[in-house]
């Protein structure tokens, strides 16, 4: 029967449905079969007929007793995040919240209580330690998390589904195993939204509508199956190139960064040799300017010195002529090697030898001759 | 005689009680009934919770009106352009007419058993009329509502309703992967390389203005400095012409006395002097030579 084998209870952290609650008995194949209880419903009954050796009085207590433990079955709770359902020979009658409730004894009413407010999450793409007994804390499923995307790339995603419970009787009533249904249904609406964006764009800019998307689209599905739950959020926790060409991806942020260093190089470069090329620019100027004004101030000195000199000079020229003649020669002179030839020697040749002459000893550096130079004559002076 | 009474007694009382828990049935929420009178369809029951039939005459079959589940597995579709993927097609289906679904169906395993080859097919049928690149657009919705309009038809008759079909999976058989993941690998080195290749010339673009400018920048100061200098040498030539010709016989004069005295008086020359040479004119002649 359908009904049997309702949510599986695949282990992916959602609820169970009422007719596999927890785990299933060892050997039972999960919830009763109403026939079959139905078949022993009427074992009992046939136990507790009068038979022989019972008096009739122990019989109506016993009766009794049997009348009120199976009245009392009736009772039951509904937590705080709870709805309870309740179903009449297998119909549903009645949704309860909260409380203590009673409803008519099996096998007339049964009632089952389900989570409604607790938040339901489903991991696409991955596992974590929750979802399987392997201790290990994440393990990636490239065959759910791996997706083309409209560009004909491939981007590994992964994202989880959280959803509740909006209306307890639909989620019971309307489609049969609703926790795989809704993964299915993510696992869908992720491929189609992405299936028609653009990579870069998925890495970038559009996560945050392709959420919305996927969340819209998946909506709208459940709705159509009237699933009666709410899908509260669609998280895309990863979405990044496969592994296999991921170091690519890693190297072209490299590259990014070594152009950008590259051109701070090379503008730090600029902004250390322009200011330098400046200052040597101004120097350039300046020492010309300096030259400028040296030379002109040395000329007006040279001039002024000349034209003083001259203004004397024109009082007594023949006296000042050989005073200065006089001056310069004994000052030139003074240190120099001097040979004096008579010109009644001309008949002999004067033969001299040269490299004595030159290896004579010269004036000790220094001592330079400017002290026997006439006063208007030395270099400087004028300045 | 007693005893044998209370033993018929009891089994009629047996008897009714059987014909009494058979009469009735429970529908479940989930579930219709069809009630099978000695094997022949007689009534179908939507109304779930307590109901009653014939005993023994009658037997109930429940079906469930749940949205189903319907998984095709995963195959290989040829898209119109020759290109390969991996579908991975669900449905979601209920039983809409019990008596039907019966007849040519029988149940649900069957079902599941009979249907699955039907989504295959239709898979195949409408992806393969479509180029690749249809699955990766906002075609690809349009595909799933074909694909379930193919379901129905082909199960016409068999009293059901494919709610929905969705394709959970498209992808690529492993070798196309592989394809795609070089390609992706070759185009990030390429953009690499255009970074680098980029940095390199913004680099080398930012050095070479720098360059400009400092030959410039000196190229101009040295224009400026010979200006300055030229400027300088003009006034100081304009200083002394103005002096000097006040007296060019004298200037020559004193001038060559000055020259004297920067190039020969530093030492190291030797003259050859004749005594009558007018600064040894006394030397050779005495006081009072002439």
């Amino acid at each position: 029967m359908p009904w049997t084998n309702s949510s599986g209870g695949n282990g992916t952290g959602g609820p169970k449905g009422p007719w596999s609650r927890g785990p299933a008995p060892p050997g039972g194949g999960g919830p009763p079969d109403i026939e079959e209880i139905l078949r022993r419903g009427q074992d009992r009954l046939r136990r507790f007929l009068p038979g022989p050796g019972f008096g009739t009085g122990t019989l109506i207590v016993a009766a009794l007793i049997v009348a009120v433990i199976w009245l009392l079955t009736g009772i039951y709770f509904v937590g705080a995040s709870e709805q309870g359902i309740v179903l009449r020979f297998g119909q549903y009658v009645n949704r309860t919240g909260p409380g203590m409730h009673y409803h008519l004894p099996w096998p007339i009413e049964t009632a089952y209580t389900l989570d409604v407010t607790h938040q339901r999450q489903i991991n696409i793409g991955y596992r974590t330690a929750q979802d399987t007994d392997d201790a290990t804390a994440q393990e990636d499923m490239p065959t759910e998390a791996n997706m083309l995307t409209g560009d004909e790339n491939i981007i590994d995603i992964n994202f989880t589904v959280g959803w509740v419970i909006r209306d307890a009787g639909d989620y019971l009533f309307n489609v049969e195993d609703p926790d795989a249904t809704i993964k299915a249904v993510a696992e869908s609406a992720m491929r189609e939204v992405v299936g028609r964006s653009a990579f870069e764009n998925i890495l970038t800019q559009d996560r945050e509508t392709i959420q919305i998307e996927v969340k819209a689209l998946m909506q709208k599905t459940l709705d159509g199956y009237g699933a009666g739950v709410t899908i509260t959020n669609v998280n895309m926790q990863k979405a990044d190139p496969p592994g296999e060409v991921i170091a690519a991806y890693r190297d072209v942020q490299a590259a990014r960064a070594d152009q950008e260093r590259m051109r701070n190089e090379a503008e730090g470069y600029a902004n250390k040799v322009i200011p330098e090329a400046r200052g040597r620019a101004a120097r350039i100027v300046q020492d010309a300017e300096a030259y400028r004004q040296q030379v002109i101030a040395e000329a007006s000195g040279q001039s002024r010195r000349f034209l003083s000199v001259l203004a004397q000079y024109r009082t007594a020229p023949d006296i000042t002529r050989r005073r200065i003649y006089l001056e310069t020669m004994s000052g030139i002179l003074g240190t120099m090697n001097k040979v004096i030839v008579d010109d009644s020697a001309k008949g002999v040749v004067p033969y001299f030898q040269l490299p004595s002459m030159l290896n004579a000893p010269r004036p000790p550096a220094g001592a330079t001759a400017t002290t026997n130079l006439p006063a208007d004559l030395s270099q400087g002076s004028g300045q | 005689m007693t005893r044998t009474i209370l033993y018929l007694g009891v089994a009629a009382l047996l008897a009714a009680l059987i014909a009494f828990f058979s009469s009735f049935y429970f529908v479940n929420q989930t579930e219709e009934a069809l009630v099978l009178q000695f094997g022949a369809p007689q009534a179908v029951v939507t109304e779930p919770g307590l109901h009653f039939k014939t005993p023994l005459a009658q037997n109930v079959l429940f079906f469930d009106k749940r949205v189903l589940l319907l998984d095709a597995p995963t195959e290989e579709v040829i898209a119109s352009d020759k290109k390969r993927m991996m579908v991975d097609a669900f449905a979601r289906w209920r039983i809409t007419d019990p008596l039907r679904f019966y007849q040519s169906l029988i149940d649900h395993d069957t079902a599941i058993m009979r249907l699955t080859p039907i989504l295959s097919s239709s898979v195949r049928r409408v992806l393969g009329s479509q180029t690749f690149a249809a699955m990766l657009s906002g075609k690809r919705a349009q595909l799933m509502v074909d694909i379930k309009n193919a379901v129905n038809q082909d199960t016409a008759g068999f009293g059901i309703t494919i709610v929905d079909v969705r394709i959970r999976h498209a992808d690529l058989p492993q070798a196309n992967s592989l394809a795609i993941y070089s390609r992706m690998q070759k185009e990030r080195e390429r953009e690499a390389a255009e970074y680098r290749a980029e940095g390199d010339e913004t680099a080398q673009r930012i050095r070479a203005r720098a360059a400009r400018e400092v030959t410039v920048l000196t190229a101009e100061a040295t224009r400026e400095s010979e200006i300055l200098r030229g400027e300088g040498d003009a006034e100081k030539t304009r200083i002394l012409g103005q002096a000097y010709s006040q007296d060019p016989e004298f200037f020559a004069f004193f001038r060559t006395m000055q020259a004297y005295q920067d190039s020969l008086g530093t030492g190291g020359t030797t003259v050859v002097l004749s005594p009558s040479s007018d600064f040894l004119k006394y030397f050779g002649k005495g006081p009072g030579g002439k």
